[in-house]
């Protein structure tokens, strides 16, 4: 089933509609020409929707509970259409509120605690005056999870909130001239049932679950979105006219997008889910940046009806917000997994990613890397994280990585040391091959616990030697286990044998920028048992031994333990390399020697340590 | 020399936008010029149409339709 939850809200207080404060005149909120603008905006998309036969969820702002028109418009389209009546905590921007609060902060998440309590029963008090019951989904750009925690204990009916913008967070920020505050990486890409720990984190048990399901502000693209800007690669016309890939009103990514997120029902057991939420401020009549209000309003008609289309041949089902919490309690299961493999659509290239994310942790591989691991995310670490004023992390609502190959440096670096990846090495009479120089392909399927994702071999040349190396990760759901086998399929010498070096450079952070490693813990361990310990200090220690059972490093600030564990009969020995301040990563790597035909398996085990 | 207006058109400067950041430009009306306050590009609007036409040239699937079937279908083959 492919399921279309859209969204929208009467802001009267539109993001980027009020173009004259721009241009340097006074501000003047709730002014009838930006009030009235908006909402024949909101008027405009909800009547497409209905034009094309589909239902909306009508997220109600804090302004549009003081406005009558609002009110009375939210009514009239459930009575009639059957949409949903929600709360958003979105447009926060108001005169109202900014009268009662004396703030100006538009985002929830940033408030401190105390206020964050004070917002949520003013404008749930205020929902349930005007519509007499209380919303049952809610949202924002984010919702950590102690605010989460807050409206369930408050408002338990809440089932289900827009909680993250889907990979937000240095490059957004960037994109928007570093004053654009959603800064959270780190989130799954589709729906999924929160940690009471960590918003971003799938919830693991019963007692973990927050008590809502999550969906993430809009379908983003999972390839383009790993060197670009989340806010040109979305579920969102004006957002692809941003990234200007279009030309004038001829924008057939937005319907290939749509049909990507159709194909990754072949990874989800048949299920795959989309979002759209456009703002109002999206669709003003000034128009945004170069595009006019023809092209703005165009391809907002043309993706809406797109989805009619679909509907219609009934390969769409729309819900609203509350209707989906409701069916994705019934027929998902709490902790994933959630698997994508996505290949361009964009660019022109055979560039593919995968992505996998549980209870344990969210993975994605690049293939044009030859299959290395450049994302990696530990939920198992559960790690707790308030954001906003008076918390630490404060505007940095990002799940910690702890490997990132764009934001820190990846297999390419300028002058010394190594970034952060999850690679393989391949040696033979003096030389090295990297796999992630070697461009390949994937294919993924689903056998429920398993996922596996089989990289198409490559062939890698030395001075005399040409072998086929083929890889395969195998995940086994909600262990924070991923098996990677590592085969020689061919060789040009069947006597020959290379040296497989399976390894992990690893760091953690938010950012692109360096935090401070001190005190991680680099381990081998020993087939006899015993363990050799080092703790990080900048000091470029390396160490390695043969005929280990495991190589490990723990990561006390994201509170999470990575280990390499060698599978099967071979012998292999295991390293690890403390890094140095120009290069401010750790390493741990097992390798082995494989002859035509043979492998090295190993286990990575990512877990959380206290 | 009065001071810089949004044009017309509200563009962005093209070089910022090569490096995504998203940076509105001004016009100058005595020199009939766009320039940008973060970097020193400066130009008429012909020029950043060009540079916006470079920009988009990223995008060689730009007005390619990517069905289902299309995506299920690519770059299966010739694995063996």
């Amino acid at each position: 089933m492919f399921v279309l939850n859209l969204i929208h809200r009467p802001e009267l207080v539109a993001e980027y509609i009020d173009t004259v404060s721009q241009e340097g005149q006074s501000e003047e909120l709730s002014k009838d020409s930006v009030v009235t603008e908006s909402l024949e905006i909101f008027k405009l998309q909800q009547e497409i929707a209905h034009r094309h036969n589909l239902r909306t969820t009508i997220q109600m702002t804090y302004a549009s509970l003081y406005h009558d028109d609002s009110v009375a418009l939210a009514k009239a389209h459930h009575g009639k259409y059957g949409d949903e009546i929600a709360h958003t905590f979105l447009g926060l921007n108001c005169k109202e509120f900014r009268e009662t609060y004396q703030r100006r902060d538009p985002a929830i998440w940033l408030y401190s605690m105390a206020d964050k309590k004070r917002i949520v029963v003013d404008s749930f008090e205020r929902f349930h005056e005007c519509f007499g019951f209380y919303p049952t989904s809610t949202g924002s750009y984010f919702m950590d999870a102690e605010l989460v925690n807050f409206i369930k204990q408050k408002y338990p009916m809440v089932k289900i909130a827009v909680a993250t913008c889907f990979e937000e967070g240095p490059k957004v920020f960037r994109h928007a001239n570093y004053s654009w505050y959603t800064i959270m990486d780190g989130s799954p890409w589709t729906a999924w049932i929160p940690s009471r720990k960590n918003i971003h984190a799938i919830a693991e048990s019963e007692e973990d679950d927050i008590g809502i399901v999550a969906v993430p502000h809009l379908s983003r693209d999972l390839l383009a979105i790993m060197d670009n800007s989340g806010d040109m690669w979305g579920t969102h016309p004006q957002n692809i006219i941003r990234g200007l890939n279009y030309e004038d009103d001829r924008l057939p990514y937005m319907y290939n997008i749509v049909d990507h997120y159709r194909v990754l029902k072949k990874y989800n057991n048949g299920y795959s889910y989309n979002l759209v939420y456009v703002g109002p401020g999206w669709m003003g009549k000034s128009g945004r940046w170069e595009a006019p209000y023809r092209i703005l309003r165009k391809s907002y008609e043309d993706f809406i009806a797109y989805y009619g289309e679909l509907k219609k041949q009934e390969e769409v089902v729309d819900m609203t917000m509350t209707e989906f919490a409701d069916w994705y309690r019934r027929e998902q299961p709490r902790s994933g997994p959630h698997v994508g493999l996505w290949k361009d659509i964009a660019f022109g290239t055979k560039n593919q990613a995968f992505w996998y994310a549980d209870s344990q942790f969210r993975v994605q591989i690049d293939l044009k890397l030859g299959g290395a691991i450049t994302d990696l995310r530990p939920y198992a670490s559960k790690l707790e994280r308030p954001v906003g004023a008076g918390t630490a992390a404060n505007q940095d609502a990002s799940y910690p990585f702890i490997v990132q190959s764009r934001y820190r440096a990846g297999p390419f670096v300028h002058y010394a040391g190594e970034g952060a990846i999850k690679s393989c090495k391949v040696r033979y009479e003096g030389e090295e091959i990297d796999l992630s120089s070697c461009r390949t392909l994937g294919r993924a399927r689903r056998e429920d616990p398993y996922t596996t994702l089989e990289v198409k071999p490559v062939t890698l040349e030395f001075r005399n030697l040409t072998i086929k190396l083929a890889t395969t990760y195998s995940f086994a759901a909600n262990t924070g286990e991923i098996v990677i086998t590592r085969r020689v399929v061919e060789s040009s010498n069947p006597e020959a044998r290379v040296e497989v070096d399976e390894f992990m450079t690893s760091c953690w952070g938010t950012t692109e920028y360096p935090e401070d490693m001190s005190g991680c813990l680099l381990s081998i361990v020993g087939k006899d048992g015993r363990r050799k310990e080092q703790v990080y200090e900048y000091l470029c220690r390396t160490e390695s031994q043969p005929n280990v059972s495991a190589v490990e490093a723990a990561l006390p600030m994201v509170q999470t333990r990575v280990s390499l564990t060698p599978l099967g009969e071979a012998v292999c020995s295991g390293y690890y390399e403390e890094g140095y301040s120009f290069a401010p990563n750790l390493k741990i790597g097992i390798h082995t020697n494989v002859g035509l035909n043979e492998e090295l398996k190993t286990c990575l085990k990512v877990e959380q340590a206290k | 020399m009065s001071q810089g207006r949004t044009g017309k058109i509200n563009y962005r400067c093209p070089k910022c936008l090569d490096r995504e950041v998203d940076y509105d430009l001004l016009f100058d009306r005595e020199e009939n010029q766009f320039y940008c306050r973060r970097c020193n590009w400066e130009g008429n609007e012909l020029e950043i149409l060009t540079r916006y036409a470079h920009y988009k040239s990223q995008y060689r699937d730009m007005l390619k339709r990517w069905t289902v079937e299309d995506i299920l279908a690519k770059d299966e083959d010739n694995w063996e």
